[in-house]
């Protein structure tokens, strides 16, 4: 891979049309099944339920048909974050300790249960950047805007704008591609200015200061795209009546109706588990 | 209020931009014009001139300062107008990329009708019958940005055509396109027009104006000229007053026209101008004019074989850019790359300096070879230089000075690199004095380009690599950057750019390599490329209109020879021919 593609390392914000069982779900559906299994990854507390969440989910990309390779991708640039937090857990865990203990130094007592923990924060991370990556690939922009739309359809009694909610979130999600783009672009242009992209190590003052002169073009050229984007949008008249309505019509099958429930079972199960 | 109110009607507007450095300056200043129902017109002017800024107001984005602007009788600055006069006047914007909200085509079509709060079998039946009319109902599940830039540009005209407006205004929605692209939206302007659409199309190519039934030209905020194209481009000295030229095809004509008294200067398409030509006699008929001198040998600089790359590989996105691609450079000439948007000239310029590694095949530049992973970008940028679409990105630093000095420092002490900088500005001709602390930020767009040059060309590099180097700019700025790069290739640098200005590449290459769906398709003298005809046109090209009118004339007898590409090549080559020698 080359060291200037950044595209290809995001895997959120990023849509794959399809046909399987998943994309043609009804998007609320979909979202309101994904949101309950992703709570109740987050909530988890048995290695068991993990277990269950990560057997859910290897079947839901076996599903959608979207390749592993790709899926997988993702979880490598938060990997060594993810381990060195285990590896903070070992040491530091909270939780009571239960023998047996498997090392003694001194101060540092290791517990098998301090083990376990740090397996299961690496696991229930990378289960859950499995999901919301999944969710994401599955579902267009519009559909999660319809389907984020309908489930917020109660606060509009309050008067929160749920609308405008919606629509900034359909376009920060826009937004993601576009700023690794960008990124690659200044990336590129900087280093044939002769700006070392390549060198590697360094302390954190050095690493910092070297993305300095790539946040400050990429900060003016997302506030230019946002100005521009929000004449365009102007121009094409939003916000000029109260009720946006939607060209998307979708139909609420039985199947969607089971789907939910079922995801609902299963995360009744992994949260208890 | 009249019973038939004009379409827009604008009256005295002044208009200052809020919290801008040039506050003083109105960007328009008491400027009136109407424009009526099925009107084509076209608007130009130097960049600065208030072109876009007018627009602006024809659809309530901006309000006047003073004055008023009236769309269908409706004041613009009554906020309960606004939806009614957005649905009546649609724009289409520069940036293909910008103007797209949604992640699919038709959700975007649908963006305007759906702000409008139609039911959704309406917007349905709208977005259909719009992504029809611009030919992308095929394409109507994609992603906005896998697209190609002519097709996004499709897209959001669809999007404006789902509203079913009076008036679209298009703000250089063209700059950014490679020539089918351009061809493409033209067409669909001029289609839509003759169904009674008004169109409004701002942009820098005065060859686009010729189009249009009225052209308006800005400058300094007010209407200087308002016209038929004949008119209007009837002289070109005051045309350049106003920071302007001549379309290449009217230049031509008055070109021809001192040789063949009679000929239209007015001419608005290539056949009218061939046409007005009278036959040749049979002594111009039987002339040969002496073989141009054969171009002399260069020792090879950059060598590419059987390059192929491919975007996010290994993944489910993946896509080729580059298949196959042998290409090779001489040291001291001006290479040229033409192609369709997404033919893969980006990828392959990216090459040159390492920035993208052959995945296979091999490339050489100036020794070096960029399959050694020990080969350094670093290193590269010592010996090649390269310079992107958009400056903006490639500036480090915030002061032009330390812009320009950025490349050189680690290489040079003081006293040398001031000198370096200085000379550097030189070459371009920005004054250092004047220029050197100033903001990067507060440059315009040709200024941008320069400064953007200077520090690249302050690493005193052998090969100069240009993306695009005159996209965006208006006629002025654009002259002086080719008369830079011109410049350059005398003092003995290696020039390789990519273009979609046929008639720039026409002026400065010395070779031309088409690429087409990633692969060299032809590589030859601009003058061969250039005589393809059909061939080149299927490639989403354009022959410069110099050669559509040679073309013609070779058609009807005239022995007009294939090296004349040029509006100046043209006329000498045509005097040449008519001209009875001295007895």
């Amino acid at each position: 891979m080359s060291d200037y593609e950044f595209l290809s390392r995001v895997t959120i914000g990023q849509y794959i049309p399809g046909i399987s069982p998943l994309h043609r779900m009804d998007p609320r559906a979909r979202l309101t099944a994904g949101l309950m299994l992703l709570a109740a990854i987050t909530f988890a507390t048995h290695p068991a339920g993990l277990g269950l969440a990560l057997l859910v989910v290897m079947t839901a990309i076996t599903l959608s048909g979207l390749p592993w390779r790709f899926l997988l991708r993702g979880l490598l640039p938060p990997l060594p974050f993810l381990l060195f937090l285990a590896v903070l857990q070992v040491f530091f865990n909270t939780g009571e300790n239960q023998p047996p203990l498997l090392i003694w130094w001194g101060v540092v007592q290791i517990y098998a249960s301090d083990l376990v923990a740090a397996g299961m924060l690496v696991l229930r991370f990378c289960v859950l950047i499995l999901g919301i990556s999944l969710l994401s690939l599955v579902s267009s922009t519009s559909e999660i805007i319809y389907g984020v739309d309908a489930l917020l359809k109660p606060l509009r009694w309050l008067r929160i704008p749920t609308q405008d909610l919606t629509m900034m979130a359909q376009i920060t999600l826009r937004f993601i591609p576009f700023m690794a783009l960008a990124a690659e672009r200044i990336v590129k242009a900087q280093a044939s200015r002769g700006v070392d992209w390549s060198a590697k190590g360094g302390n954190l003052i050095k690493r910092a200061r070297r993305i300095l002169p790539l946040l400050v073009p990429l900060f003016v050229s997302s506030l230019g795209k946002a100005e521009r984007m929000a004449l365009a949008m102007d121009a094409r008249g939003y916000g000029s009546t109260r009720r946006r309505t939607l060209m998307m019509s979708t139909r609420w099958t039985w199947t969607d109706t089971a789907a939910v429930i079922a995801c609902a079972g299963l995360a009744a199960a992994i949260l208890l588990l | 209020m009249t019973s038939n109110p004009p379409l827009i009607e604008i009256d005295n507007v002044t208009f200052f931009h809020s919290g801008r450095e040039a506050a003083a300056e109105p960007a328009l200043r008491g400027l009136s014009l109407r424009i009526e129902a099925g009107e084509f017109v076209a608007l130009i002017g130097a960049n600065g001139s208030g072109k876009t800024t007018l627009a602006r107001h024809l659809n309530a984005l901006l309000l006047p300062t003073q004055g008023s602007v009236r769309v269908l009788g409706m004041d613009t600055r009554e906020r309960r107008n606004w939806p009614a006069i957005r649905t009546a006047v649609g724009m289409v914007f520069q940036s293909p990329e910008d103007q797209l909200v949604s992640t699919t085509v038709e959700d975007d079509t649908a963006f305007a009708a759906e702000n409008a709060g139609l039911p959704s079998d309406e917007i349905r039946r709208r977005v259909d019958e719009a992504l029809r009319a611009v030919e992308m109902w095929e394409e109507r599940k994609r992603p906005p940005h896998q697209l190609s830039a002519g097709q996004m540009q499709r897209v959001a005209l669809a999007g404006v055509l789902a509203m079913r407006p009076r008036c679209i205004v298009f703000d250089e929605t063209t700059a950014m396109l490679d020539p089918a692209g351009r061809r493409n939206v033209m067409e669909m302007m001029q289609r839509l027009n003759r169904e009674g659409m008004t169109i409004v199309y701002i942009t820098h190519y005065m060859q686009e104006a010729l189009l249009a039934d009225r052209v308006v030209v800005l400058s300094r905020g007010q209407v200087a000229l308002d016209g038929s194209p004949r008119e209007v481009f009837s002289d070109p000295r005051r045309l350049a007053g106003f920071g302007l030229e001549l379309p290449p095809l009217t230049a031509l004509a008055e070109g021809l026209e001192e040789l063949f008294p009679g000929v239209p200067v007015g001419a608005l398409t290539p056949e009218e101008l061939a046409d007005a030509i009278p036959d040749p006699n049979e002594m111009q008929r039987s002339r040969r004019l002496p073989a141009a001198e054969a171009r002399p040998q260069r020792e090879e600089i950059i060598a590419v074989r059987n390059l192929k790359y491919i975007y996010m590989k290994d993944t489910p996105l993946a896509h080729t850019a580059l298949e196959d691609v042998t290409l090779t450079a001489g040291r001291g000439a001006v290479h040229g790359l033409i192609g369709a948007t997404g033919s893969g000239k980006s990828t392959l310029l990216q090459h040159f300096n390492g920035l993208l590694r052959p995945q296979h095949g091999s490339v050489r530049v100036a020794g070096l070879s960029l399959n050694d992973s020990n080969v350094t970008v670093k290193q590269m940028v010592q010996v090649v230089g390269l310079v992107f679409q958009n400056p903006e990105a490639q500036f480090v630093e915030q002061y032009i000075g330390d812009e320009i000095a950025y490349g050189p420092r680690p290489l040079l002490e003081k006293p040398a690199l001031r000198e370096r900088v200085q000379w550097a500005m030189g070459l371009v001709g920005l004054d250092f004095e004047q220029y050197k602390d100033r903001l990067t930020y507060s440059l315009s767009g040709g200024e941008r380009r320069k400064v953007a040059l200077a520090s690249v060309l302050a690493m005193q590099p052998q090969i100069l690599v240009l993306d695009e180097p005159t996209a965006g700019l208006d006629p002025l700025s654009r002259r002086e950057v080719l008369r830079h790069l011109q410049d350059f290739q005398r003092g003995g640098m290696t020039l390789v750019l990519s273009s979609h200005q046929m008639g720039d590449l026409a002026r400065l290459t010395e070779r031309v390599t088409v690429l087409h769906e990633g692969r060299d398709v032809r590589t030859g003298t601009a003058a061969e490329i250039f005589s393809e005809g059909q061939q080149l046109h299927d490639w989403g090209l354009e022959a410069p209109i110099a050669v559509q009118v040679a073309d013609r004339l070779r058609k009807r007898g005239w022995p007009v020879p294939r090296e004349a590409i040029t509006t100046e090549g043209l006329v000498a080559a045509m005097s040449g021919l008519v001209t009875v020698e001295a007895a």
